[in-house]
């Protein structure tokens, strides 16, 4: 009796394994048929009264793209690892280390106002070249440190701290210089973009008003 | 009688051989087909591209899935399916393009991730293995709705009185020409220093700053049209034991959850592998909450 107990379990036990074996070698032949759709089957409509060539259509798009690309020099910044590069084309005419954005959030003792110190990412217009710029210490700098946000203009004026050049790229951002030499390569700015100073010197003699900046 | 006798016994042993042999051979080739390369979701998009040329080639008998072929000219189908298929692609890139934001493609076949803007490749990562599921992506501009994370980086909150993270590290700014001069003290005393020259920077010190190293390895991306990607990498503890049960999940569950649920709509899942966790950190910066992009198989 129990010997046939044993049999029949050992039976339904078969079976049930072979059926879930059948399963999922029926979901994996299911599963490489997806698949396949992937390389075949893209719901677009192509235009069917068309004259012109695929091919044709194909490079006209391409020369379309091409168009919307910067002409001249334009510069490259990877906030991740913190390098420029100054491109002309596919040509690298320079590159070295640069500091960006912290991403760190200061919140205004009364809780009104806050800042996430990021730098921007897309696409910029060099807007502003300044020579010998100064600061002009917005709010959050005075908050920063503890400060009295201060009523006189002057009060906000430090010499000396964003370099030889500076270029301005919108909504305070600027490329410049910085004393803190050995934190670049580093995310410490408050948004800004730091460079050498050799670095920043050759950035500013190459671009002019409208060179394009694309900050990742 | 004695020989059949001898018959039945060794048909009994036969029997109970195949009986233990059978759940043995099965399991065996389950094993197998775990840890076999070349198995569906897992191959290469040259090996899917042989594979799959005899079924396109039916499939390519579907008038309303490719109104441009003309019969009698199936030896040029192929390629006049690829060219519409980039020409579609170049479409969706334009569109993305005419933006100022940047954008990125994932190329299935080259197992390429681009960041890319007006058209211009600005970084690019090679994927070491993609696996994909599901019913084909359409060939559209997609948008990242969601990104998630176990341990998602958290941003630092500064202290005010307490100053940034900069003038912590760096309380005394160094001038290039005092540089210069602790260089030549150290190099006569046979000491040596930090560099302080620009260019040579990216020191390992510790910052309260949110950076590269501090993005997860493993995570997901999800997209507004509910695909999902999984990043992965070699980042974090136990990932042998979490890329055992992801191959149990992505060869068993999920093609037996397909197939169980064949008429109900099911959204694509990929996984993206990375041999270096900076690759993975790197995308989960570059891709922004809201970026758009395509993900398409040439």
């Amino acid at each position: 009796m129990k010997k046939r107990i044993w049999k029949l379990l050992l039976i339904a036990g078969g079976l049930i394994y072979i059926a879930a074996v059948v399963i999922i070698a029926l979901a994996l032949i299911n599963n490489q048929k997806l698949i396949d759709e992937w390389k075949t089957a893209y719901d677009f409509k192509p235009e069917a009264r068309s004259r012109i060539s695929p091919s044709a259509q194909n490079s006209a798009l391409k020369k379309k793209i091409q168009s919307y690309q910067p002409r001249g020099v334009y510069i490259m910044i990877d906030s991740a690892e913190n390098k420029y590069y100054l491109r002309e084309g596919d040509k690298v005419l320079r590159e070295g280390l640069v500091s960006t954005g912290s991403g760190e959030i200061l919140v205004e003792p009364n809780g009104k106002r806050s800042w996430i110190f990021d730098t921007p990412k897309g696409e910029f217009l060099v807007k502003s070249k300044i020579q010998n710029p100064y600061w002009v210490k917005p709010d959050w700098a005075f908050i920063e440190e503890g400060e009295p946000i201060p009523r006189k203009m002057e009060d906000r004026v430090e010499g000396g701290v964003l370099g030889d050049y500076a270029l301005g790229f919108g909504n305070g951002y600027f490329l410049h210089g910085t004393l803190y030499t050995r934190l670049l390569g580093r995310n410490v700015t408050h948004g800004c973009v730091r460079f050498a100073d050799k670095d920043l010197e050759a950035i500013f003699k190459a671009s002019k008003i409208g060179t394009k900046i694309y900050i990742y | 009688m004695g020989q059949t006798a001898i018959r039945d016994k060794k048909a009994d042993e036969g029997q109970q051989n195949f009986i233990h042999l059978l759940p043995a051979g099965l399991l065996f080739g389950l094993v197998l087909s775990l840890v076999q390369p070349a198995l569906p979701g897992k191959l290469s998009a040259e090996q899917i591209k042989n594979k799959t040329s005899a079924v396109s080639q039916q499939k390519k008998g579907n008038a309303q899935k490719k109104p441009l072929e003309v019969p009698g000219t199936s030896a040029r189908q192929p390629k006049d399916s690829d060219l519409l298929k980039e020409n579609r692609f170049l479409q969706e890139e334009l569109t993305l393009a005419k933006n100022r934001k940047y954008y990125f493609v994932i190329d299935l076949k080259s197992k390429k991730i681009d960041i890319r803007a007006r058209g211009m490749q600005l970084k690019s990562w090679t994927a070491s293995q993609i696996r994909y599921s599901g019913k084909p992506l359409p060939l559209k501009v997609l948008g990242l709705s969601q990104k998630s994370a176990l341990n998602p980086p958290k941003r630092q909150m500064i202290k005010p009185g307490e100053g940034d993270t900069a003038a912590v590290v760096d309380q005394e700014p160094v001038s290039a020409d005092k540089n210069n001069q602790d260089k030549k003290k150290n190099a006569q005393n046979g000491t040596t220093m930090p560099s302080q020259e620009p260019g040579t920077g990216g020191e390992t010190f510790q910052l309260e700053a949110l950076e590269i190293t501090d993005m997860p390895g493993n995570y997901e991306l999800i997209f507004d049209n509910g695909l999902k990607i999984s990043v992965r990498s070699p980042a974090g503890k136990g990932q042998k034991l979490r890329r055992l049960q992801e191959n149990l999940s992505w060869y068993i569950f999920l093609p037996v959850n397909n197939f169980l649920k064949k008429d109900k709509v099911h959204n694509q899942k990929m996984i993206l592998y990375f041999d270096q966790p900076r690759d993975a950190q790197g995308i989960y910066w570059a891709f922004i909450d809201g970026i758009q992009g395509i993900v398409w198989l040439p």
